[in-house]
Parts: C-alpha cells; structure tokens; sequence
C-alpha cells in the first residue's frame, strides 16, 4: 500500500492486528483504513454551524 | 381483549355480564369489536372552546360536553408539543421518554439539535472516482424512549391506525402509521421554503426558514433552480439541483411554468397542484424525489415566485414517513399528493413578510383541507381497534393569528376577516367532530384531545442576556454581542450555566459540559438554588410584572430516569411572555425584554399550569384533574390493557 506512514503504539498494533483477524479483515490497512473512514464519516456528519443553524430555522419557534 | 364487555360491566357484576354478553350472541357470531376514535387537535385550548360553544357556534362540541364530558387536560412541563405527545404517547413523564424540548444540545460542543430524531450516517462505503456508493445504509432513529401505547394494542391484535402523531418519526408501529411533527422536508430542515424574485427584498440573504433567490426577467422569461439535498454520492459535495422556467405572458399577469416535465399555466395570485420533481443523485441509478406547490405570487412590476419546501414525497419517500413503509404511496394514489413536512402550515413566508396574513391563511387552510380529506378517507377504513387521527391547524392558526383579535397585543392587526380567523379554525375542527360523530356507533369510544393551551405573545426574553446581566455567562468580547449565535463569544471557562431550547437552562456542568466548570454535589446544588430564586425574583422594569412563575428542577421534579439530555432547568414564564426569538440558539441581544412585534403573536411555552390541554370525551371522565399521562392509561384500559410499570398515570375514563 502506497501513502503517508502513521506511528502508533506498539501495545495498541498488537491488539489492532488481534482484532483485524478475529473481525474478518484481509488486512491491518484495511481495518485501520475503515476504523478511520467510520470516525471521518462521524466528524463529517456532524455538520457546520451553518447548517446546524439552517435546519433549525425551519422551527416557527425560532429566527 | 378487544371487546365491547368493558363499557357493560360498568352496570353489571363481571359473572352477569359475561352471560349476557356470550348469551346474546348466536352461535358463530363474532362479539363486538372495540373501537376507540381519537381526535389529536394540537393546541386546542379550553377557555377558548368553551367561550365560542357559550356563543353556540360549535354545535358538535356543545353536544358533546352536554352527552360527555368536558375537562382541561394537565400538559407536560414545558408545554411543548414534542414533549406532551411524546408523554400521552408513552405514558411517562419527560424524563422517562427523554424529549424535554423542540432542541437538545451535544454537551461536549453546545451545538444545539434536533430533540426528535437523529440521523445515524452510512459507515461502509466505496468511492469510485468523484462518487461515493453505500454498501450499506444510514438510518434515521426516533430520540423518543419508553413504548408508545398503540405497540401495547399492536401485540394483542388491536388493529392501530396512527395518523400523524407528533414525535413518532420514524414512525413506531406494527399497524397502520404515518409521520408527523419531526417529519423533516427534502432537505433534512424543518422546513425551507423558496422565493425567486428579481426585485428581492432587502436583507432577503439571510431569511429564517427559507432561500430568497435573485433571478431575472429576460425576454418575458424566467429560469430558476430548485435546490435538492447534498449529494451525499459525490465525494465533491453540492446539492442536486432541478431547473424550471417560467414563461410570462407579454400582457396578461399570467404565466407558464415548466418543471422538468411538467408544464402548467398560473394566474397571478394562484397556486399549482403539487408537482413533482425528481433530484438524481447517481445518474440513472439514484434518485431523490420531492414534491412542491409554486404561488405565483406576482408577475409585475416585480416577478415574484413562492415554491412550497420540498415535500418528501409519499408515493416514493426518501425517507421512512410510514407504516407499512408503502402505506404513504397508498394514501397518495386514494388522496393524491399531501404535505408530509411536519407542520407545513407556512408560518416562516409570514413572518419573514413574504406572505401577509391572507396568503397565509390561503395556505394554512390547504394543509386543513388535506387534513381533512385524509379524516374521511381514514374514517371510511376503520373498522375496528384504535384510530388516532391529528390536526395541526389550531396551533399554526393561534400561533400567527393571535395578534389579529387582541388589541392588546403590541402587534395588533387590524383585519375584518383574520380578526375571525381563530374561531373558524375551532368551528372547521367542529365541523370535523361531527363528521366523527356521524360515523362512530354509542358503543365506540370517542376522545377529542389537545396537548396544550395557547396564551398571548406579547414579550420576548433574552434569558441568556440575563444571565449576562447577572453573571452566570461571562462573554469573551462585551462589545460584540450582535448577530453572534450559537454561544461562539462565550468564554466557557468563566460562565456557570447557560440558556438553551425555548424552555432549557444548562449548567456548564465539569465531566459533562466539554468546558464545564461547576462541580457536581454541593457546588451544582448550591447554583440550582441561586438560579431558581433569581429567575423567580425576575422582574419585567417596564411593567414589574414577575416574567417567570416557575421552575422545574428536573432531577429532582421528574420521574423517569433518562435524563442524560435533560436540561438542568427547565423554565415555566407567566402569561404573556416567552423565550425571545434569538436566546434560544445562544445569542445575547442587549435588551432583555422585547415587545413581540412578529406575526407569531399566540404561544404556549410558558408555565404548563397556564396553558391546559382539552380532553372530552362520550365516557365520563373519573379523574377530577386529569393529565396527559392519565389519558394514555385510559386509553389502554378501553381496551382492557394494563399500563406498564413506568406509566405514570393512572386510567382517567369511566
């Protein structure tokens, strides 16, 4: 796999490449790369002030 | 059980009873079927109802409360309809269903949000080129908790059709259910509506609840773009978008509207059928389809076009708006189209002056006659089990007519026909009871139910500019204070508790809040103590009138134990005023009391004892002061089902 290398701890690699098995993955990358797709598509919904602030407005409550 | 035995054996010994109701029935034939009709009118207030039925002009209401009965029904505090529905819905108080307000907020970042549903994001995609394809979907997740009363019917066969029940979205039900109130339009808001003009009005690039697009006429034609959703497929985001064209006639206020493809004529000052219009999202693959009316508001001197907000459209929902899931596009093809937004009455063209009151009257009176229509239609399928069935138009009407038949109001309007406006609302809800009433057999039961009252609006309260004045908040910059919201110049590390939602107060709470500062135990407790007797000791300078009548601690008033997204406080203001249209989202205006000037001039989120609900009914209603929470138990036992333990009520019907 080509890309930027990310250091992490070893105690946390050996439990990452544990769980990668046991949760089916072909790989590590590809259980890292979904685990930080999941927590991307999170921060992503959460949506800007903007739009938090566009769907509220719809409510007659406020303005 | 699902029989008629309950309404005998209020006369008979069970033994007897169970002999006369087997013995008269030949052999083979079926005991009678229990039916218990609900008619849900949101905001109906009694002192109201009972001054127009004393003037004779509600005949079905009068018979009624002279065969029946007739009682104000105790609403939840705050007296919201999320929270109330969601009380009589589950039987608990707010802290057992966890709805305390139209908006929560997520304590790590204060960012307020929606209080009924959330949406949970697809988390297995594959990206192909500038598209993003979902191996698997996303879902929408009702924040209600506690089980609705229909699901205790559901399980015994009790056949159920729930007709727009506010805070039921997505909709819980294994019978028949459509959304309500929480019901988001196409573009996930509650509500966006669309005006295209060429002369715009001033200040139009930030309108509450709608877009103000500026087009031009060329060539007697006009060409404009309905905005979609995002286009959640494209890595490079943008909202799908739909072109249309208006034609206008060189000399006539008339004019040619071409949406995709269809193509229909509009006088000035009329309104299409709906139309819909499809967003694609994955070309030939998905699809986003929504429904609109256009009001060709005027041709000349200035074009201006009204587009309704995009309605998820039920004969295809992009969302899940029923139960069974094709049961929308069944009420479609016996109906024809419908508003699915939730209230879609078009409070927001009002009050941002794109309407006047009598296109807002126009409007609002098609959304009762869908109603309706979907009344009968109801009507002429049920057959047995429980039919609860919702109107809106009370509370859209008494929110935005108020000030028309209130010459105290500081915005009264003067207006022959709106001055009327409310009292035909009460007379149509009439008018809808005795179609009821002419359908129903004596052995049915009927119930007419409101969740709250109304009141006048009359003055805003900046409640978080008070909490300026008073220390509780510290801002980071004094002198800039306008047009700031959502709490961005608010110094977290110096401000103890904060205003949030139309009735929350907030505590910036260490361990919960991300930037909280008071401790749990004493500290927190201590703080409660001040905030009560300084909100309760508040004073309005200009007329010394007490602004606020009561405060619920809720955990130490309510009884349910989900009170993860309850609001420290929640507050109860005296008669005449309410949260001001800014603090809600965390703004800080520098007066704290404001005359209410806007068209929204009736409300109701004030001290729940001053703002009761309805309840009447043809059975005798035993409580003396019955609540919502009692009615939802009543209603159980019609049929001869026992309330859960976390029901808090107690049965309320003879």
């Amino acid at each position: 796999m080509f890309g930027a290398k990310i250091r992490i701890e070893r105690t946390l690699l050996e439990k990452v490449k544990r769980y990668s098995k046991i949760a089916g993955y072909s790989s590590v990358e590809e259980f890292v790369t979904h685990a930080l797709e999941k927590e991307v598509a999170k921060l992503e919904d959460a949506a800007s002030e903007e739009e938090i602030k566009e769907r509220l407005k719809g409510l007659g409550y406020i303005s | 059980m699902r029989t008629g035995f309950k309404v005998i054996s209020l006369a008979f010994p069970t033994t007897v009873l169970m002999f006369l109701a087997l013995g008269s029935l030949e052999r083979g034939e079926q005991p009678p079927k229990k039916k218990v009709v609900i008619l849900g009118i949101d905001g109906m207030d009694p002192q109201i109802l009972k001054g127009f039925a004393d003037q004779g002009v509600l005949p079905n209401f009068s018979k009624l409360m002279a065969k029946g009965d007739f009682k104000p029904l105790q609403t939840t505090m705050p007296p919201l309809s999320p929270v109330a529905w969601s009380t009589f819905i589950t039987g608990q108080d707010p802290g057992g269903h966890a709805i305390f307000d139209f908006i929560h907020r997520d304590p790590k970042t204060i960012m307020p949000q929606f209080s009924m549903a959330r949406t949970i994001p697809s988390d297995w995609t594959v990206t192909l080129g500038s598209w993003v394809i979902p191996l698997r979907g996303g879902r929408i997740e009702s924040m209600r908790r506690g089980r609705a009363f229909w699901q205790l019917l559901e399980e015994r066969d009790v056949p159920t059709m729930i007709y727009r029940i506010p805070s039921n979205f997505p909709p819980q039900s294994e019978g028949h259910a459509l959304s309500g109130m929480g019901t988001p339009d196409i573009l996930g808001t509650s509500g966006t509506f669309s005006f295209y003009s060429d002369h715009p009005p001033p200040g139009s690039e930030d309108m509450s609840g709608g877009q103000v697009n500026k087009v031009t006429v060329q060539d007697f034609k006009v060409s404009g773009q309905l905005t979609g959703p995002q286009n959640s497929f494209r890595t490079t985001g943008g909202n799908m978008t739909a072109d249309f064209q208006v034609f206008l006639d060189p000399e006539e206020a008339v004019a040619t509207l071409r949406v995709q493809d269809h193509e229909f004529i509009l006088k000035e000052g009329e309104w299409s059928d709906w139309i819909r219009v499809d967003f694609e999202a994955l070309p030939h693959v998905v699809g986003v389809s929504a429904i609109a009316k256009f009001y060709l508001q005027q041709v000349r001197p200035a074009f201006k076009l009204y587009v309704t907000p995009l309605q998820i459209n039920p004969e295809d929902p992009a969302m899940p708006i029923s139960v069974p899931g094709d049961w929308s596009a069944e009420l479609q093809k016996e109906l024809g189209y419908f508003y699915t937004q939730e209230l879609p009455e078009e409070t927001k063209a009002f009050s941002a002056g794109i309407f006047n009151g009598e296109e807002f009257w126009e409007q609002s009176q098609s959304v009762y006659q869908e109603s309706r229509r979907a009344l009968d239609y109801a009507l002429r399928n049920f057959k047995e089990g429980l039919l609860f069935f919702y109107f809106s138009s009370v509370d859209q009407g008494s929110h935005m007519l108020w000030s028309y038949s209130d010459d105290k109001h500081p915005g009264f309007r003067r207006d022959g026909k709106l001055s009327k406006a409310i009292q035909t609302l009460y007379q149509e809800m009439d008018e809808a009871l005795g179609r009821v009433m002419s359908s129903i057999d004596e052995q049915t039961t009927l119930i007419v139910m409101s969740d709250h009252g109304f009141n006048p609006f009359y003055w805003e309260v900046n409640l978080n500019s008070w909490l300026l004045e008073k220390g509780y908040v510290q801002l980071k910059d004094l002198g800039r204070r306008d047009g700031v919201t959502l709490f961005e110049n608010v110094d977290w590390s110096r401000s103890q508790a904060y205003a949030l939602g139309l009735n929350g107060l907030y505590v910036n709470l260490r361990g919960r809040e991300s930037g909280g500062i008071v401790s749990r135990g004493a500290e927190y407790d201590r703080l409660l103590d001040r905030l009560e007797a300084d909100l309760l000791a508040m004073r309005d300078p200009r007329n010394g009138n007490h602004p606020i009548t009561l405060v619920v601690r809720t955990r130490r008033d309510l009884k349910g134990t989900n009170l993860d997204s309850a609001p420290d406080l929640i507050i109860g203001y005296n008669r005449g005023y309410r949260s001001s249209w800014k603090s809600p989202l965390g703004e800080f205006p520098r007066e704290v009391f404001v005359d209410n000037r806007d068209p929204w001039s009736g409300d109701h989120s004030v001290d729940y004892r001053l703002v009761p609900g309805v309840l009447l009914s043809n059975r005798r209603i035993s409580a003396e002061k019955p609540a919502l929470y009692d009615l939802t138990v009543g209603v159980l036992s019609e049929f001869g089902v026992p309330k859960l333990s976390e029901m808090i009520g107690e049965d309320c019907l003879e």
